[in-house]
C-alpha cells in the first residue's frame, strides 16, 4: 500500500477536521487538479454540392482500412397512404432484398457476405436511406452494388411476400411485451392515434401494399436534389469526389420534396388503461405534446431535463428510485424533435401494487416545481454535465459526419454545435423555471398504465376517470376475405341453406327452438376432458359454467352484461372484444343460422366448391345478425361438414375452423355430436356433446350478475 | 492518426487480404500492461483520436460466486458501487457508520425472527421490522444522495454504467481526458471504501429490475426457466438477478462480505483507452489502484456440470406468441474447439446467407427469425450452444424444432462449402477490425481477454484460431455436441384463449 499518495494524505487531513463538523465540506476529490481540455479542432468533412442538388460530405479517417457511407433521401412513412400503413417499412426491406435489375437480393447477399461487407436500406418517418460498409479494398465492388440498388432496384415480388409475412409476424407479437405496448400507446396518446408519426401497420394495411407501390415510390421520390450522402473512412477525398461526380453528376434533378401537413392532437387528459394480466409491474407513461427544436426555449429545456429527469442526479431519479425504491427505470422531460413537436414524457416501471403511489410521486415532483424551482446548484450541475460531456458529440470523424448530415437535412446551420454550447451556457435559472411552467401541464397529461389491475394497491379510478384502451389486433384480411361478407344471396345459396335446414330436421321444426341447454365435454389439444354446461337463448344470451379444481367458473353474456366469475374469487368484466367474441359465438351457431334460411335479412351465397375429405363440398358464404362465416356443405345430404370464420383469441384474431361430425338426432333435430375446433389450421380443441335439451326451463335469474362473490376486479 | 503510417497504410498495397498479426503489431506499440504489486492488472492503450478516454474495470466475479441463499448478491453489490464512499455521499461518515451498523444489527434480528421455523412471534417480527425501518430512516439523515454518480455526471462522464453477468462484473464510462486523475481517484475509492448506504431501498430497485426483465416479460420468464433446467449442478442454474426470496432476505452485511472476499486486486483488470500518455498514466494508476490491499485468492471452486443423459423440456403456456429455444452443453471458452463453435454460430446465424435464415425464414417461410449462438448463459464455465426460432403466424414450435434439427443434421453429415468456410474466416477478421475503432469497445475487449487469458493479445489470436478451423472440425464438433440426450428445450406456447381467460381472470 502506497503511503504517500497525495489523495490519501488529503483525505486523512480532511477526515481529521471533518469529524466534528455537521455541514458538508469540500472533500478531497475537489482538490484534484483538472487541467484545461486541450484545444480540439477536429477535422470537418468536405461538403460538395452537385449541380443536380445532391449534397455530399466526405470525411477521411485513416485509422482503419474501412469505408462506410450512408445516403439519406427525403420522404418517408409520414407520407404513405393511410390505407397502406407499413408500406415504407416494406419498401425499406424489399429495396435491398428485392435485388437489382441484374442481380437478385440473394445474389447480393452471397457477394457481399463473402467480403464481410454490407449494403442495407432502411426507412424513417421523414426519409429513407441506403448505406454500405466495407473493407477499403472492396470499395469499388460494393459501391457498384450500392449505386445499382439506388438507381435500378427491382423490388422482386417474392421478397415483398416474405417481408409482408415478417411484418404480420411482428404485428401478431406486438402485444407480447408490456413496455412495448406502453411505448406505442403513449405515443398515440401524445400525437393522436392517426398521426402519421405513430399510426401503426395492421394486417389489412400491410396486405394492401403491392410491388407497384414500391416501384412507384422509388420512381417518384429518389431524386438527387433530395439526397444527402456522407462517406467516412480510409480514402482520398479528391479521388473519391471524382468517382462520385462521375456516378451521380448526370443524374437529372426531380421535383423538390414537400413535407406533408401534419396535425398533432393529444388525447384528452386523464387516465388510460391497458389491462395486461401476465405482469407484476406496471409500465407508466405520462405524456403531452412537446416542442420543436427551433423553439428558443429549447436550451432551457435541455438544462431542465438534465436536472429534473435526466441522469442519476436528477430529481426524478433521486426521489423515485434512490429515495423511495419505487422504480428501476424512471425519467423523462420536455422532448423535442427537429421539425415537429416532440413529446413531454415521464416514464417508469413500478410493481403493480404501487402503481397509483408512483404516479402520485411523479405528480409531487411536478407540483413542487413552482415552489421549489430548479436551484442554482442543480443548474450548475446540469450545465456542467451537458458541457463537459460535449466533446463526446464529436469525438470521432463518423460522429461529426453524421451530425453535419443531420443539420443539412433539417436546414440548421452547419456550425450548430458551436451555437448549442454557447446557448446552453447562457441559460438562466429564470428561463429554466419558465420553460418548466410553460411546457409541463400537470392537468394536461395523458397518463397511460399498462398493468395488472387485479394486483393494484389502489384502483386507478382513485385518481380520476379511466378510459380502457382495447389493443386487440384487428383480424388479417386473408381471414376476412376467406369469408368476405357476401353482398346478396344467390338462388343456389338459398337452396343450399334450405337443404341445410332440412338436414337438421326441417325449417319449421328448427324454428321452434328458442333456447338450448347443452352439456359438452371439451378435450383441449393436450388435456383431459372438461365438462362445460352451456345455456343459450337465441339470439343474444349465453350462460356458461365450467368446473375447475378451485370451483366453478361462470361466464355470462347478454346485450347488457359481459362478465366472468370464479367461485371464491372475483367478478371480472369481459373486455369489449371478449364480449363481442362471445356474443358472436351465439350467432355463429349452425342451428341459429339455419333457422334464418328463408329470412331475407340473412344472406346465403353459393361460392363454388372445395374438397373436404372425399366430398366435393359446396361453399356457402353466410352473413347476417352481424356475423360472417363460410359453410362447406355436403350437397348430397345437406350436412355442414366444416365452418370457417374469424374469431378473437387472447392474442388477437385467428382464423377459426370447426369440423362437424358424429351427427346425432335428438327430439327430431339432427346436430353434430363432435366439433373439432382449429385455430390457424391447428387443432385447438375437440368438443363432444354429452346431452342436449331444446327449450329447457330456464331460471330467470340465470343471466343476472352474481352478487357478493368476492371483490370486484377493476 | 499516427497509427496509420505504422500499420495500416501499407497493408493493402501488397495484398488483398489483411491479417490480424499486423493489427496486433500496431497495438503492441500502443498497449502497456502492468501487474501492480497488489495483484491488480492495469492496461493502457494510446488512441489519440480525440481528447477523451474510456475505461473498463473488469472484475472476475459474477453471479456464479453468489453464496447459497444469497442469489443476486453480485449484482446487488454492483448497484452499491454507485452509492459512494466514506468521503463521497455522506454528511458525517463516523455518525453514519454507527447508524448503518445499527440498521444491520436490527435487520439481522428481524430476519432471524421472520424466518424462524418454529416459535415465531409475529408481534416481535412486526416490532423488529418497524425498528429496522426507523434505523434506516435515522441513517438516511447523513446521506447526500447520488453524490458519487453526480460527480461523474457533472464532470462530463458519458455512458456511465455497470453490468453483472454470470461470469463477471464490469464498470465503465468515458471522460474528457483532463479528468484522468479524478477518474483514477473515484474508481479506486469505490473499491477501497465502499459504503453500503441506502442498501435496502436499492434492494427494492433491484427487485423492480427483476420484475421488469424477468417476471413481466415472457421471454425473460422462459430464459430463467430454461437455464435453470439446463444446469442442475453448476451455479449457472441460478439467475444473476437473483430469486425473489433471496432478494427479500440478504443484507448489507452479506454484500460487504461478498465484496471483501471477491473484490480483491488479483481479480481486477483496469484498462484505459484513449488520448492518454502511457508514461504519465501508468504512475497515476499505480498511485491510486496500488492502494487497494492485496488479499489471498478465495476458493472459487464450483461444481462442474456432469454430463446430461436425457433431454429436458420446459414448456411455458403464455399469453404471448410462440418461441422455440434449445441448448446443448459444450465445454468452456478454453476448449481447443472454442473457435469451432464460433465458426458454427457464424455459419448458422450471421446475416442473410446464414443457414438458419435461408432455411427457416427465406425458403420455408415458417419463422420470422432464427439463429444459433454460443455463450448461454456465460462462457467462463461449460455452457450451452443454443438455437432459437420465432414461428411465423400459423406455424408451430414443433416445425421450428424439426427445421433446426435438419440444419444440424446437415452440419453433421455434409462438409460445409469452401465459400462458406472462407466467408466465416473473412468475417471474423473484419469483425475484429470493426471493433478496434472505438475506445469503449476496445477497453471492454482488452480487459475481458486480459482477464480470461492473462493476455490481451488473445483478442487477435482468436481470429487466427478461427482461421485454422477445418470442415472436418465442424462436422466432428457438431456430431459430438448436438445430440438429443445433451439437449434442453424451452418453449413458449400460446395459451388457448377460453380457459386461459377463466383461470387467470377474476379469480385473484
Amino acid at each position: 500500500m502506497k503511503k504517500h499518495s497525495l489523495a490519501l494524505l488529503a483525505c486523512l487531513v480532511f477526515a481529521f477536521f471533518a469529524i466534528p463538523s455537521a455541514f458538508p465540506q469540500a472533500t478531497d476529490w475537489t482538490k484534484i487538479a483538472i487541467p484545461p481540455l486541450p484545444a480540439f479542432h477536429p477535422q470537418q468533412p468536405k461538403r460538395i454540392e452537385l449541380a443536380n442538388g445532391m449534397i455530399i460530405f466526405l470525411q477521411e479517417d485513416h485509422e482503419l482500412p474501412l469505408i462506410d457511407g450512408s445516403m439519406r433521401i427525403r420522404g418517408g412513412s409520414i407520407s404513405e397512404p393511410a390505407n397502406k400503413i407499413g408500406m415504407l417499412d416494406l419498401y425499406g426491406e424489399v429495396w435491398r432484398n428485392g435485388g437489382t435489375k441484374s442481380q437478385t437480393g440473394d445474389q447480393l447477399d452471397d457477394f457481399l457476405e463473402a467480403r464481410a461487407a454490407k449494403v442495407e436500406t432502411n426507412n424513417a418517418p421523414d426519409s429513407t436511406s441506403i448505406s454500405f460498409s466495407c473493407l477499403k479494398e472492396d470499395f469499388d465492388d460494393v459501391f457498384k452494388i450500392f449505386n445499382d440498388l439506388l438507381r435500378a432496384p427491382e423490388f422482386r415480388a417474392d421478397k415483398l411476400d416474405l417481408a409482408q409475412k415478417e411484418m404480420n409476424d411482428a404485428i401478431s407479437r406486438r402485444n407480447d411485451d408490456a413496455s412495448g405496448i406502453a411505448q406505442r400507446e403513449s405515443a398515440k396518446l401524445a400525437y393522436g392515434a392517426n398521426n402519421p408519426y405513430v399510426r401503426q401497420a395492421e394486417y389489412a394495411t400491410v396486405a394492401a401494399v403491392t410491388r407497384e407501390d414500391l416501384v412507384n415510390w422509388h420512381k417518384t421520390h429518389v431524386y438527387p436534389n433530395r439526397i444527402i450522402l456522407g462517406i467516412v473512412g480510409d480514402f482520398d477525398s479528391g479521388a473519391l469526389e471524382a468517382k462520385l461526380r462521375a456516378a451521380f453528376g448526370d443524374w437529372a434533378r426531380g421535383p423538390d420534396w414537400t413535407k406533408p401537413e401534419i396535425d398533432f392532437h393529444s388525447a384528452k387528459p386523464g387516465y388510460y388503461l391497458v389491462l395486461k394480466d401476465d405482469v407484476n409491474q406496471s409500465s407508466i407513461d405520462m405524456v403531452e405534446l412537446g416542442i420543436k427544436r427551433e423553439n428558443p426555449d429549447y436550451y432551457a429545456t435541455q438544462v431542465f431535463n438534465e436536472a429534473f429527469g435526466g441522469g442519476f442526479s436528477s430529481r426524478l431519479f433521486k426521489s423515485i428510485r434512490t429515495a423511495q425504491g419505487l422504480a428501476y427505470g424512471v425519467g423523462g422531460g420536455i422532448g423535442s424533435s427537429f421539425d415537429h413537436p416532440g413529446v413531454v414524457r415521464f416514464q417508469m416501471g413500478t410493481k403493480s401494487v404501487s402503481t397509483v403511489d408512483a404516479i402520485n410521486a411523479i405528480y409531487k415532483e411536478i407540483d413542487d416545481l413552482p415552489s421549489h424551482p430548479i436551484t442554482d446548484e442543480e443548474i450548475k450541475n446540469a450545465k456542467d454535465s451537458i458541457l463537459n460531456a460535449f466533446v463526446f458529440r464529436f469525438d470521432s470523424p463518423a460522429k461529426i459526419l453524421f451530425e453535419k448530415m443531420t443539420y443539412e437535412f433539417y436546414g440548421l446551420p452547419l456550425d450548430y454545435l458551436e451555437h448549442y454550447q454557447a446557448a446552453v451556457e447562457k441559460v438562466t435559472k429564470e428561463q429554466v423555471a419558465e420553460a418548466a411552467a410553460k411546457y409541463i401541464h400537470r392537468d394536461q397529461l395523458a397518463v397511460l398504465v399498462v398493468g395488472n389491475t387485479a394486483e393494484f394497491g389502489k384502483p386507478l379510478t382513485t385518481l380520476g376517470s379511466v378510459t380502457n384502451i382495447d389493443i386487440t389486433i384487428p383480424p388479417p384480411p386473408s381471414a376476412a376475405s376467406a369469408e368476405k361478407a357476401p353482398t346478396s344471396s344467390n338462388p343456389e345459396g338459398k337452396a343450399l341453406a334450405l337443404k341445410v335446414a332440412q338436414a337438421l330436421g326441417g325449417l319449421d321444426k328448427i324454428k321452434t327452438v328458442k333456447s338450448v341447454h347443452t352439456v359438452l365435454a371439451e378435450n383441449e389439444a393436450n388435456g383431459s376432458p372438461v365438462p362445460i354446461d352451456v345455456t343459450i337463448v337465441y339470439p343474444d344470451k349465453m350462460h356458461v359454467s365450467i368446473p375447475i379444481a378451485t370451483g366453478t367458473i361462470t361466464v355470462i353474456v347478454t346485450p347488457t352484461l359481459g362478465m366472468m366469475s370464479a367461485e371464491g374469487g372475483g367478478i371480472k368484466d369481459l373486455s369489449d372484444s371478449q364480449k363481442k367474441e362471445n356474443s358472436e359465438q351465439i350467432r355463429r351457431d349452425l342451428l341459429f343460422l339455419a333457422q334464418h334460411a328463408d329470412d331475407p335479412a340473412f344472406i346465403f351465397a353459393a361460392n363454388g366448391s372445395e374438397k373436404i375429405g372425399n366430398v366435393d363440398a359446396a361453399i356457402v358464404d353466410v352473413s347476417g345478425a352481424g356475423v360472417t362465416m363460410r359453410w362447406y356443405v355436403d350437397p348430397s345430404n345437406g350436412r355442414v361438414l366444416s365452418e370457417t370464420y374469424t374469431a378473437m383469441g387472447q392474442s388477437g384474431p385467428f382464423q377459426g375452423q370447426t369440423d362437424l361430425s358424429d351427427w346425432t338426432t335428438t327430439e327430431g333435430i339432427t346436430l353434430p355430436g363432435t366439433h373439432t375446433n382449429k385455430q390457424d389450421g391447428k387443432v385447438s380443441s375437440v368438443v363432444k356433446t354429452t346431452s342436449i335439451q331444446f327449450n329447457p326451463k330456464i331460471d330467470p335469474k340465470l343471466f343476472d350478475k352474481p352478487v357478493g362473490d368476492g371483490k370486484p376486479a377493476q | 492518426m499516427k497509427s496509420r503510417q505504422l500499420a495500416f497504410f501499407t497493408l493493402f498495397l501488397a495484398t488483398t487480404t489483411f491479417c490480424a498479426a499486423q493489427d496486433l503489431a500496431s497495438f503492441e506499440k500502443r498497449i502497456t500492461v502492468k501487474k501492480l504489486p497488489n495483484g491488480l492488472t492495469v492496461l493502457v492503450c494510446e488512441r489519440p483520436e480525440a481528447p477523451v478516454f474510456s475505461f473498463f474495470t473488469q472484475v472476475d466475479v459474477g453471479s456464479v460466486q453468489d453464496p447459497q441463499g444469497e442469489t443476486g448478491l453480485a449484482h446487488m453489490f454492483e448497484h452499491m458501487a454507485f452509492k459512494g464512499t466514506d468521503k463521497i455521499g455522506t454528511k458525517n461518515y463516523p455518525a453514519e457508520k454507527l447508524a448503518l451498523e445499527k440498521v444491520e444489527k436490527i435487520y439481522a434480528q428481524y430476519i432471524y425472527e421472520r424466518d424462524k421455523r418454529v416459535g415465531r412471534d409475529d408481534q416481535k417480527v412486526k416490532g423488529l421490522e418497524a425498528a429496522w425501518k426507523a434505523a434506516m430512516k435515522d441513517a438516511q439523515q447523513y446521506v447526500i444522495p447520488n453524490q458519487f454518480p453526480q460527480i461523474i455526471e457533472s464532470n462530463g462522464g458519458e455512458g456511465m454504467n455497470a453490468s453483472t453477468s454470470y461470469d463477471q462484473t464490469e464498470y465503465f464510462y468515458s471522460f474528457p481526458e483532463n479528468r484522468l486523475e479524478l477518474w483514477a481517484y473515484l474508481e479506486s475509492e469505490r473499491f477501497l471504501h465502499p459504503v453500503m448506504r441506502e442498501f435496502y431501498t436499492e434492494r427494492n430497485v433491484v427487485i423492480e429490475e427483476r420484475r421488469m426483465r424477468t417476471d413481466s416479460n415472457p421471454i425473460g420468464r422462459l430464459l430463467e426457466q430454461f437455464t435453470t433446467a439446463a444446469f442442475q449442478a453448476h451455479p449457472y442454474h441460478r439467475p444473476t438477478i437473483g430469486w425473489m426470496p433471496d432478494l427479500n432476505t440478504f443484507s448489507a452485511t452479506d454484500a460487504s462480505n461478498f465484496f471483501r472476499k471477491y473484490y480483491i486486486p488479483s481479480n481486477m483488470v483496469v484498462a484505459v483507452v484513449g488520448d492518454v500518455k502511457t508514461s504519465t498514466t501508468i504512475p497515476l494508476l499505480e498511485k491510486y489502484f496500488g492502494r487497494i490491499p492485496s488479499q489471498e485468492t478465495p476458493d472459487e471452486r464450483t461444481t462442474t456440470e456432469p454430463p446430461q443423459n436425457s433431454e429436458r423440456r420446459v414448456v411455458l403456456q403464455e399469453q404471448s406468441q410462440p418461441l422455440y429455444l434449445e441448448g446443448y452443453h459444450r465445454p468452456d471458452y478454453r476448449s481447443a474447439d472454442d473457435a469451432v463453435y464460433d465458426a458454427i454460430a457464424d455459419l448458422m446465424s450471421n446475416g442473410r446467407t446464414s443457414r438458419l435464415y435461408r432455411s427457416l425464414v427465406r425458403d420455408k417461410k415458417i419463422a420470422s427469425d432464427s439463429a444459433g449462438f454460443t455463450g448461454l448463459p456465460g462462457n467462463k464455465y461449460p455452457h450451452l450452444f443454443a438455437f432459437y426460432a420465432f414461428p411465423m403466424p400459423g406455424h408451430t414450435t414443433t416445425e421450428m424444432a424439426d427445421a433446426i434439427h435438419s440444419e444440424i443434421e446437415r452440419l453433421k453429415t455434409e462438409d460445409i462449402s469452401d465459400e462458406e468456410l472462407k466467408m466465416i474466416k473473412t468475417r471474423a477478421k473484419a469483425n475484429l477490425l470493426r471493433s478496434l475503432g472505438n475506445n469503449e469497445g476496445l477497453a471492454s475487449e482488452l480487459t475481458l481477454f486480459q482477464t480470461r487469458y492473462g493476455d490481451w493479445r488473445e483478442l487477435f489470436h482468436a481470429v487466427d484460431r478461427i482461421d485454422k478451423v477445418s470442415k472436418a472440425d465442424i462436422r466432428r464438433v457438431a456430431q459430438q455436441t448436438f445430440v438429443a440426450t445433451n439437449r434442453t428445450v424451452g418453449v413458449i406456447e400460446t395459451a388457448t384463449p377460453a380457459k386461459g381467460d377463466s383461470t387467470q381472470g377474476g379469480a385473484q
